[in-house]
């Protein structure tokens, strides 16, 4: 009696924490378990797949909403299998086996927030499949130590022969501790300033980039540009964010020590000084308002407006209640989210240097060390990094994408984008990604920008002062990562 | 000869019935208790995510009791919730005695019911995005229509104020919840034998002592039902928060960050799986504690 009133108790208690276990609902909240960088991605996703996509064949969801796509004869001899994280390797896919008729290539598109559990899994049961495996720069670090990717420097590979036709910042990033090549990447992701032109012409007197580059050239100027836009009746940024890409001038972490440089703490005072002057619209990154405000006015609603009423709304846009934003600050795939929202600004928008020079995101794609198919999974690989054709098809389809690729990069350096007054822009990615350090990349990055974050956002809204949210953030990088040493 | 065949066929049938419950048993063995007693294990070391898990015993539980942001964490869980279980509950109980009252009669109670249980059935995120765009700060529907009313002077900052953030995700999961809260507290009332209602009237009892003397008590089985699964819930609240209020971080100065949402950056975010582990296990401790508590607390009240 004694033992079955145990035993119910404890089946009892296994019940209640497989339900702790399992946390409340985590698996409903990937979807939407984007923060803002994640968000960024899966916005490039979207706009690439807008281009021509004939060539991606039959694609289904599977139960766990991973979107698969098949290109190739199903008769095919030779199978190949890959995880991604963006569609764009859907479309390499679709073109490869265009080109070779023998192979089959299924391509499975993993949400971010899912990909490095998803990998972890399938490397720890020891599958052949997938072939090919992809991440992103602040993933990297941690598949390299795990050893996911395989050796591309040794024989047949020898991937080292390539390395002056790759922009040099992609290429170190596809390289292990060691600076063993193990995954290369098709695109190059140098951030740069988009911004306004039309605005320019009447604030500044001028639309060249040049010009308006030196707007931008330090965080001190960025508050007097904010201040000559506000004047203006402008707002320079749409987010106080918008500078992130080039926030900090080293590495989060040095020899296991936190490193916090004026750089970062200059970023900080920048974003609470554009937020509590007024020269932003106060919106978050990648919401509605900031896809809209790419578009022209957007309306600014404050005490004295009683927006049910026509007549005071209308005074309102008369006395300035609605308002235009300056600039943006995004990396390469920028252009294409971009494009796809300027609607009658096309033509009107340019893109200057920022204050130093900064990168976001990048698909880097290595062969899985358990792949069973590894020569043909080099192939691929080559073809869809390596090959200047096969690069050449990809600027055309995706129509400003910049390669990695340094023959093909060169080829459209006198490419004129419409979209952005007929600006350069391969030439001007090329030129932002030579002062690309890779040395500052470290796995600890997201995480300790999150934080920081969060300590701007406490001081921006006035919930804490500088010194105790510095503080505050000196304590949850304590409690998160016991093993940094934290100097205050 | 008869006595012997008659038992041993009893015992067929018994061993007959193991089949029969085999794949129940498998299941629960495989999707239950194989992740608990892993989650267990992994508790107890360093695991990464990959390769092999160092032993390190109880160091993931020291951190545990000894970091801040945990019992922050709590704290903030515990806050939400018990702002959520007072309107979660007063306002079921408030409709159900309305619902109740043989006096007033009210019609369509199927309807209501499943009026008040909709929110419940629109998914967590849809409702996240939703009360998000709704009380934006500057471009929300919300403060468009208190300032526009003239109700208040200025745009409010909701989910930016560590004051009125949590009180927002408190009165979303109240609102999500309390249909269902009513149905139970209605089946309760249901469930009470009109006789006590009748005799009630008959001597004169009000409708106030009616209700403290009869249907709280009566209903004493249900509320502890249904307070122990709010708490059980509440202490693993994620979905909303975690939407609403920037990931993890639980925005404004984590004023938001749940429990779960801190398992789960350290499950997910940074790797460190072990200590996610300890921290699923003290909060298992911590619930199987209150729990225990609650039970008790409701039970000699009985007495």
């Amino acid at each position: 009696m004694r033992a079955r009133k145990i035993s119910a108790m404890l089946m009892a208690g296994a019940m209640v924490l497989s339900l702790t276990a399992c946390g409340g609902g985590t698996d409903k909240t990937t979807e939407a378990a984007k923060t803002e960088e994640p968000a960024a991605t899966e916005v490039k996703t979207e706009a690439t797949t807008e281009a021509k996509t004939k060539e991606a064949a039959e694609e289904e969801t599977d139960a766990e909403g991973n979107k698969i796509a098949v290109a190739g004869n199903q008769d095919a001899e030779q199978k190949l299998v890959i995880w991604t994280l963006s569609n764009d390797l859907k479309q390499f896919a679709g073109h490869y086996c265009e080109n070779h008729p023998d192979v089959q290539i299924e391509t499975v598109v993993i949400a971010p927030a899912d990909y490095p559990t998803k990998v972890q899994a399938a490397m720890r049961g020891r599958q052949a499949e997938p072939d090919i495996i992809v991440g992103e720069p602040q993933m990297l670090e941690t598949m390299y130590e795990a050893g996911y990717f395989e050796d591309l420097n040794q024989e047949p590979y020898n991937a080292q022969d390539y390395a002056d036709q790759e922009v040099d910042y992609a290429w170190q990033i596809g390289q292990d501790a060691d600076g063993i090549q193990r995954a290369i990447t098709y695109q190059i992701t140098p951030a740069g300033v988009f911004y306004r032109r039309d605005i320019a012409e009447k604030v500044f007197g001028t639309s060249d980039p040049e010009e308006i580059g030196k707007l931008f050239a330090d965080y001190d100027t960025i508050k007097t540009t904010g201040q000559t836009l506000k004047d203006a009746g402008y707002k320079i940024f749409a987010s106080e964010g918008e500078m992130n890409y080039w926030a900090g001038d080293s590495a989060w972490v040095v020899d296991g020590k936190l490193n916090v440089d004026q750089d970062r703490k200059d970023y900080m005072d920048l974003c609470v000084y554009l937020y509590q002057n007024d020269m932003t619209a106060y919106v978050d990154a990648w919401s509605t308002t900031w896809y809209n405000a790419m578009a022209g006015e957007i309306p600014v609603i404050d005490a004295d407006t009683s927006v049910w009423d026509d007549a005071a709304m209308a005074e309102a846009e008369k006395s300035g209640n609605t308002t235009e934003v300056f600039a943006y600050g995004l990396p390469t795939w920028g252009t294409l989210v971009m494009r796809d929202n300027v609607k009658d600004l096309s033509g009107q928008w340019g893109v200057c240097s920022g204050p130093s020079y900064g990168f976001g995101g990048g698909t880097y794609i290595g062969i899985s060390a358990l792949s069973e198919n590894k020569d043909l999974a080099w192939d691929f690989l080559k073809s869809t990094t390596l090959d200047a054709d096969t690069l050449n098809w990809w600027v055309d389809v995706s129509e400003g994408d910049v390669v990695s690729f340094l023959p093909v990069l060169e080829q459209h350096k006198d490419d004129e984008n419409q979209v952005y007054g007929g600006e350069k822009l391969y030439d001007f990615f090329l030129k932002q990604a030579e002062g690309i350090d890779t040395s500052r990349i470290t796995k600890y990055d997201e995480p300790l920008k999150k934080a920081w974050g969060e300590a701007i956002t406490a001081i921006k809204t006035g919930t804490m002062d500088e010194e105790s949210a510095i503080s505050n953030f000196y304590d949850v990088v304590e409690s998160t990562y016991p093993e940094l040493t934290v100097e205050r | 000869m008869d006595k012997k065949i008659k038992p041993q066929k009893k015992k067929d049938l018994n061993r007959t019935a193991y089949f029969f419950i085999l794949p129940f048993v498998i299941t629960f063995l495989v999707f239950s208790v194989y992740p608990v007693v892993r989650t267990l294990y992994l508790s107890f070391t360093d695991y990464k995510g990959f390769g092999v898990p160092d032993l390190t015993w109880l160091d993931n539980y020291a951190r545990v009791f000894k970091d801040k942001f945990f019992w922050r964490a709590l704290f903030n869980t515990v806050r939400i919730w018990g702002v959520n279980i007072v309107l979660q509950l007063g306002l079921a109980f408030l409709l159900t005695i309305v619902f109740s009252d043989i006096k007033y009669k009210v019609r369509g109670l199927s309807i209501y019911r499943a009026l008040f249980y909709l929110p419940n059935l629109i998914a967590a995120t849809s409702v996240a995005f939703l009360f998000k765009t709704l009380l934006d700060w500057k471009y929300g529907t919300v403060n468009q229509m208190l300032v526009g009313s003239g109700l208040m002077n200025s745009a409010t900052n909701w989910l930016g104020s560590t004051v009125t953030a949590p009180l927002v995700v408190a009165v979303i999961s109240a609102w999500m919840w309390f249909g269902n809260s009513f149905i139970m507290l209605m089946a309760g009332v249901q469930g009470i034998n009109k006789d006590y209602f009748e005799a009630a009237a008959i001597d004169g009892a009000g409708r106030w002592k009616v209700f403290a003397k009869i249907t709280v008590p009566l209903l004493k089985p249900i509320l502890l039902y249904v307070t122990i699964t709010s708490l059980i819930g509440g202490l693993q609240m994620f979905d909303i928060p975690f939407l609403m209020c920037g990931g993890t971080i639980g925005n404004p100065s984590g004023s938001t960050q749940t429990v779960v949402m801190y398992l789960y950056k350290f499950g997910f975010e940074t790797n460190q799986v072990g200590f996610a582990s300890a921290i699923a296990y003290a909060l298992f401790m911590i619930i199987l504690v209150l729990s225990v508590l609650q039970f008790k607390w409701m039970n000699k009240k009985e007495k």
